[in-house]
């Protein structure tokens, strides 16, 4: 089948990234350790570049590209337009971490642009195997990064857990794929829904398909039981590391949960349905009530993403369009939340101290009250409550789980978030009525800086007129 | 429009007065008390349409795909409890710019007053039920902040936090509250949903939707079992608490049972959760506010105590209970917020709360002591006063209590003990702290305070005897348009009047004034007896307790799921996927409708013999040597079954893979120890070894359902497809070279990168030869046997001929590249075995590396020449040519695509055979890796 210029066009994001990337490794060979500054900014330019690109070669109908492998939708573009956003902060907030560390380096860069190639892959799936490539140049990207302190022992060690487990995740999913691939005949995405559709009743291969799919998803979200990697891989990889898993990846996370169980797997929503309601439920007790207990930062926003992905698997079960859209928004806005909380880590983090202990928060609000009132932000948007962003996403889910009166699901999901609301608080309580045992200078950066505040104020704002992304979230799912 | 400037004047305003810090202190007290006054003159510009019973109502959509609305609504309740908010704000402003210190940031202090009072007048103007818990939590937040301000104060923290973490989970509980109302009446504006009270109440989701705002309502109130916060939070600065803790915030809770009233009252259930909570919390606050010795504590038991009796009213559900709900809280509001003022005077003067140093201070400040018990008289419910106005309706409205049956005296009488604690608290907060003997230890001499901290103490006083004295010519047409909209109906009659005759209502006042007074005189002895009991009922304590299990229970689930070994992430995921694939299959129907063929005896022995080897090398998997024996048995089965079921390919691939990963194996196995150590416990085999047999097993039911349904193979398709479109008749080789060309070309590389990376790894390594064997016996002396030898050189011509025959047939008939390869690659390895390395490179110069590179080269370039003809990659051609003394002869391009194969399976395998081979130190004399 010959491939027509208009397709290569709709793709265009895709390779730009690509190209740079590649252009960025060879060229970082040649850059000298002083002015690594350049991978940087070429990094950046790639972002906003591709982001412009992809805000000129968006659609207006889903259309379809290279022997229906490639999909080009609103849900793309918005999620994608999300993901560079996310990673550029992400990237810049590592900046001043890495140089401090001695690991500035291009390596960093150029494995976090490939893995956001394959977030963007990912997004824009419309063919499982599509799927499973992105999903594993993310993958392989991920692993390297989480071990790219190579003498750190943690760092090692968490980087293996998370291999030998995300591969056997993984297989799984492949071993699902291939089974619904024998059960329907196409891995295209809108013929297995069609060959579904056709179908009377699920067939145990169906079912089995569907079983080692839903692992394979369940364990790239993290939710309970599959999350068994995302503490020890949060709180063992350099904390820039950290923020860039916890952030761009839940939102590709979400795309492919989308494309897969909804568009693909629709006719078998009963039979899903039921599944991600146990998840959802074992998400938001493990994720809050063990978060309760912990005294590392970075380890309990890892149990705290264990609960907000059991809110986010809420949106989707409830199976309708106001569902999706309330667990996109919750989606997007989580990783704004959370690339601001790693961030904030990272302002008070100096080499050899890593500032990812709750101690190490003492007194925030008598070193530097205006961070601390970002960080109250953010944990209040964690937690839920307005007028932040956090509750708007929360709030739309429950309402969406409600109309299809699945309301002991809401009740179990605001209880389980009356404990979440107890972490978030404690660690407020720590900054602003402890005393300070740190008295060093916090990150001075000034880019950091101002971006962090950008950040909070975002959450914030958006708490204020979240309208704006709402009707966003909608009309991308159209 | 003017309406929502009442929020925003103080909203936006809040970060005025940490501008105008700068022009002095009172010109930031100033800029505070404008905003505020100027909200309040909105406020009375439209109070008059409110009198006239109008409800004034601003909609502006926000967002309305959620059904969240910036609307708000005007009527007499919310009238009321701005008038509160904003007159006793102003108050406060004023109190507060000389309570402060001149090293208290006072810019910030302003600030977030500011801020507090703008989420409050949103609270009790919210016409839109969201956008109330939008401000509902709002005052949490700046609530939180204004705590926190003082933060040098150490028992601050516990109180703050407790506060916010009770009011923050009961504001989500109440969400989902509200979130059910709206689903029930489909709506979220209050003219909407106060207008469905049956629709509501028939609901099947009524009982839980109450109890979630309940929840939210008791725990912002602080009602019984959540009351313990309050005092706690009184670590605050007395301008706070005087705002927040006595006129405001824990009113949000009763606002919200006098708001929701109409929709939600008027049930039984209703009755018992209200009124019975209400009843607890005004018994236990009275109780506990006797014993305490801090005046501020002795004031918020006492206000937890008027909540209660505020909740009571409003549950006894009769409008005119709502009434004498309403009345309370505006006379509670004035009364408290003196004391608390008062308090914080006699604080700010003396420097201690505690009533046993305080005492006598009526010879030092007989000014503020006047009107203190002006205000503790109100309090107590004394004639003549505003408290005792509403405290009579109160003890009325407990008189005509429904619901209880036979049990109705139950109530008054409880009425009556709670007033004779509060007579007898507020008898001790005169008498302690004004006259009597002290003060002691006293580092000051008390004074008047400045004038004008006075001022607001004086009005709110005025107030409460104006009340108290001429209630219809005051209070009453607030009371009028604030109850009316409470109660949503026409309002029964009521009277103001102070004597209503000699009745039951007045008997229980006296009682309770009597009583409060022998109760007061009794107190030292009742110290001590509370002293013995109050341990029992510290609800602090229960909440710790509750909170140290739940960390408790944290703690053993984390150690339980996140021990950091991967055996047991692993171990929690395979199960959980068995306990997935189990539950969805629960219930299906395994077996398909195709009936079971026959089975013959050659086959049913090699299942066996596949079996008990494979039972076999899992239980001997220990002795290194045995299990890989009954390992290759395996293999070899595997492959004579490929011939049975007529895949003569695959049983030639699998025979040869089998021979070169059997001496991989032996290789690697040369260094080894002879036995795997034990290394697990006896449970954990049993665990591990269930779990692979579940996994087996639900492979082994796939399959079962598979293959007993009627399936339609995809053979057909390459039967037919194999002539035409390979050229070939071994359909098997045509879909490897041709059909999945592509994929075949991914393996290959796959197998090169593989080789060089273990070619890598070994560069450089080199082990010293072991001597004996794991058992200790020695390795024989002779290397390499000269009958060994002298055998494998005669065949080496023979099998390369073999491989070089397997590899040109392979297009039609069993054979091809991959296996030929495997056959050349065993021949040469051969070699090296009976001859040595260094023999062997002398006669077989090839760099394995170049010779792999070749083979991945062919096969793509096979791939790229297709483009030359303008065909897809990979696309195949074949031509059929005459050859001299051969015949006609078929000629594919695939075959070179399979010559590349062919290579790169050679240099791979002797890469990594070769390399695997001569890692002692014997095998290289000398050094030879050039």
């Amino acid at each position: 089948m010959p491939l027509e210029t208009a397709e290569y066009l709709l793709a265009l994001p895709e390779i730009w990234v690509l190209g740079m990337a590649c252009l960025i490794l060879v060229l970082d060979l040649f850059i000298r350790d002083d002015s690594r500054i350049l991978t940087y900014l070429m990094v950046q330019a790639t972002l906003v570049v591709a982001a412009l690109i992809t805000l000129a070669v968006q659609v207006p109908e889903p259309v379809l590209a290279f022997g229906n492998t490639f999909i080009s939708d609103g849900m793309a573009t918005l999620l994608k337009l999300f993901i560079y956003l996310v990673t550029g902060m992400g990237f810049l907030y590592a900046r001043p971490y890495l140089q401090d560390r001695g690991l500035f380096k291009g390596e960093f860069y150029v494995l976090g642009l490939f893995a956001m190639l394959g977030m963007m892959i990912m997004v824009s799936a419309s063919h499982f195997l599509t799927i499973y490539l992105g999903l594993e140049l993310l993958s392989l990207c991920l692993y390297a990064m989480v071990a790219f302190n190579r003498d750190s022992g943690t760092c090692s060690e968490a980087a293996m857990k998370y291999f030998v487990l995300g591969a056997l995740a993984s297989g799984m999913l492949l071993y699902g794929i291939s089974m619904l691939y024998g059960a329907t005949g196409s891995l295209e995405i809108a013929a297995v829904a069609s060959a579904i559709g056709a179908e009377e009743g699920s067939s145990i291969v169906l079912i089995f398909a569907l079983c080692f799919i839903v692992v394979g998803l369940a364990f790239k979200l993290g939710a309970v039981p599959f999350h068994m990697w995302v503490p020890d891989v949060y709180h063992g990889a350099p904390t820039p590391v950290t923020l860039f898993i916890g952030s761009a990846p839940k939102i590709a996370a979400f795309a492919i949960v989308m494309r897969v169980l909804v568009d693909g797997l629709g006719g078998l929503v009963a039979d899903w349905q039921g599944m991600l309601v146990i998840l959802a439920v074992l998400s938001l007790a493990v994720g809050n009530v063990i978060a309760i207990a912990q005294t590392n930062l970075k380890r309990m926003l890892a149990y705290s993403t264990i609960s907000h992905v059991g809110f986010l698997l809420l949106g989707v079960l409830a199976g309708t369009p106001d569902g999706y859209a309330a667990a996109m928004f919750y989606t997007i806005t989580y990783a704004l939340m959370a690339v601001g909380a790693f961030g904030m880590i990272i302002l008070l983090s100096r080499a050899g101290f890593e500032a990812d202990e709750l101690e190490d928060f003492r007194g925030l609000n008598a070193r530097n009250p205006w961070f601390a009132f970002m960080m109250l932000i953010l944990m209040f948007s964690m937690a839920g409550v307005p007028p932040t962003v956090g509750f708007y996403a929360k709030l739309s889910v429950l309402q969406a789980v409600i109309q299809v009166d699945m309301v002991w699901l809401a009740l179990v999901a605001v209880f389980f978030s009356v404990i979440g609301a107890f972490y978030y608080i404690r660690l407020v309580k720590i900054m602003y009525f402890d005393s300070p045992t740190d008295e060093a200078a916090l990150q001075s950066n000034p880019g950091l800086r101002a971006v962090l505040s950008v950040n909070g104020l975002a959450v914030l704002g958006l708490g204020l007129f979240p309208g704006g992304l709402m009707a966003l979230c909608s009309a991308a799912l159209l | 429009m003017t309406l929502s400037l009442i929020i925003f004047l103080p909203l936006l305003g809040a970060l005025l007065p940490p501008l105008f810090i700068r022009l002095g202190r009172t010109a930031c007290a100033w800029s505070a008390a404008l905003l505020a006054g100027t909200a309040l003159a909105i406020l009375l510009y439209h109070s008059p349409a409110v009198f006239a019973g109008e409800t004034l109502v601003f909609t502006q959509p926000w967002l309305p795909a959620l059904g969240l609305n910036f609307s708000l609504r005007l009527d007499g309740l919310g009238l009321l409890f701005a008038l509160l908010i904003l007159g006793i704000g102003l108050l406060i402003i004023l109190y507060a710019r000389y309570y402060l210190s001149e090293h208290d940031p006072m810019g910030r202090f302003y600030g977030m007053l500011l801020l507090f009072m703008a989420a409050m007048l949103g609270i009790v103007l919210s016409e839109n039920l969201l956008l109330l818990l939008v401000f509902w939590e709002l005052t949490s937040l700046s609530s939180f902040l204004l705590i926190g301000y003082w933060k040098h104060r150490s028992d601050a923290r516990q109180g703050a936090r407790m506060a916010l973490a009770i009011t923050g989970g009961g504001g989500l509980a109440m969400l989902a509250g509200i979130l059910l109302l709206g689903h029930i009446t489909g709506s979220y504006e209050l003219s909407v949903v106060l207008a469905s009270a049956e629709l509501i109440q028939a609901h099947a989701l009524y009982p839980v939707t109450l109890a979630l705002i309940l929840l939210g309502a008791f725990t912002k109130s602080a009602q019984f079992p959540f009351h313990f916060w309050l005092p706690h939070a009184m670590a605050a600065p007395t301008p706070v608490s005087a705002y927040l803790h006595s006129a405001t915030m824990v009113k949000a809770g009763v606002f919200l049972l006098a708001r929701l009233f109409p929709a939600l009252s008027g049930t039984e259930l209703w009755f018992f959760l209200v009124a019975g909570t209400g009843t607890a919390t005004l018994l236990l606050g009275a109780y506990h506010a006797l014993f305490k010795h801090d005046l501020k504590g002795l004031l918020a038991y006492s206000t937890v105590s008027h909540l209660g009796l505020i909740t009571l009213l409003f549950g006894i559900g009769t409008p005119l209970a709502a009434v004498a709900g309403v009345f309370h809280i505006i006379n509670h509001a004035t009364f408290k917020a003196s004391l608390f003022m008062a308090a914080g005077i006699i604080d700010h003067e003396t420097g201690t709360r505690d009533m046993r140093r305080l005492g006598g201070l009526w010879r030092f400040m007989p000014h503020t002591a006047t009107l203190a018990m002006v205000a503790a008289a109100s309090m107590a419910g004394v004639p003549l006063f505003n408290g005792f106005l509403s405290k009579e309706m109160f003890f009325a409205e407990t008189l005509h209590a429904g619901w209880m049956g036979e049990w109705s005296w139950l109530l008054p009488l409880l009425a009556t003990l709670a007033a004779l604690f509060s007579v007898a608290y507020s008898v001790r907060f005169i008498h302690d702290v004004f006259f009597g003997t002290g003060p002691r230890d006293i580092t000051r001499k008390p004074h008047e305070p400045p004038r004008y901290m006075k001022v607001p103490v004086e009005v709110l006083v005025a107030l409460c005897l104006l009340v108290g004295i001429l209630p219809a010519w005051t209070v009453a047409p607030l009371l009028a348009a604030a109850a009316a909209s409470t109660v949503g109906a026409e309002l029964p009659y009521y009277s103001l009047a102070i004597w209503h005759g000699f009745n039951l209502p007045l008997l229980m006042s006296l009682i309770a004034l009597a009583g409060g007074v022998i109760l007061y005189l009794l107190r030292f002895r009742l110290f001590a007896l509370h002293d013995r009991i109050f341990p029992l009922c510290d609800a602090k304590a229960w909440f710790e307790c509750g909170l140290a299990r739940t960390i408790a229970v944290s703690h053993q689930l984390t150690a339980w799921l996140e021990n950091g070994s991967l055996q047991r992430y692993a171990m929690l995921l395979v199960a959980s996927v068995l306990i997935v694939i189990g539950t969805s299959l629960w219930g299906t129907t395994l077996t398909g409708p195709v009936a079971m063929g026959t089975v013959d005896g050659v086959t049913l022995t090699g299942a066996l013999v596949l079996g008990v080897s494979a039972l076999a090398t899992v239980i001997w998997h220990r002795r290194r040597l045995a299990a890989l024996v009954l390992l290759s048995v395996v293999g070899l089965v595997v492959s004579v079954a490929f011939v049975r079921f007529s895949a003569p390919d695959l049983a030639l691939t699998q025979l040869s893979v089998e021979m070169v990963t059997i001496l991989l194996l032996m290789l690697a196995l040369y260094f080894l120890p002879q036995h795997s150590p034990a290394e697990s416990s006896t449970a954990r085999r049993w665990r591990d070894g269930l779990l692979a047999a579940g996994a087996g097993l639900s492979v082994a039911a796939l399959a079962w359902g598979v293959l007993t349904r009627p399936l339609e193979t995809i053979s057909g398709y390459f039967l037919e497809q194999s002539k035409p479109g390979g050229g070939g008749s071994n359909v098997v080789n045509v879909i490897l070279v041709d059909f999945r060309g592509f994929d075949t070309l991914g393996e290959i590389t796959v197998l090169a990168i593989a080789a060089f990376g273990i070619y890598a790894l070994l560069q450089g390594l080199r082990l010293p030869s072991p001597t004996t064997d794991g058992e200790g016996r020695p390795w024989a002396e002779d290397r390499h046997p000269l009958i060994l030898s002298a055998v494998s050189r005669p065949l080496l011509p023979l099998a390369l001929m073999v491989s070089l025959y397997i590899l040109l047939r392979g297009h039609n008939l069993p054979g091809g590249g991959f296996i030929a390869g495997l056959v050349t690659a065993v021949a040469l390895i051969l070699q090296y075995v009976a001859s040595g390395v260094v023999w062997t490179r002398e006669r077989l110069p090839f760099d394995y590396i170049k010779l792999t590179a070749s083979g991945v080269l062919v096969a793509t370039l096979t791939g790229v020449a297709s483009w030359w003809f303008a065909h897809p990659f990979l696309t195949s051609t074949f031509e059929y040519v005459q050859l001299p003394l051969l015949g006609k002869f078929e000629l594919a391009s695939a075959m070179v695509f399979d010559v590349g194969v062919y290579l790169t399976v050679v240099g791979s395998t002797l890469l990594i055979l070769a390399n695997l081979g001569k890692l002692t130190l014997v095998s290289q004399p000398h050094e030879e890796t050039k």
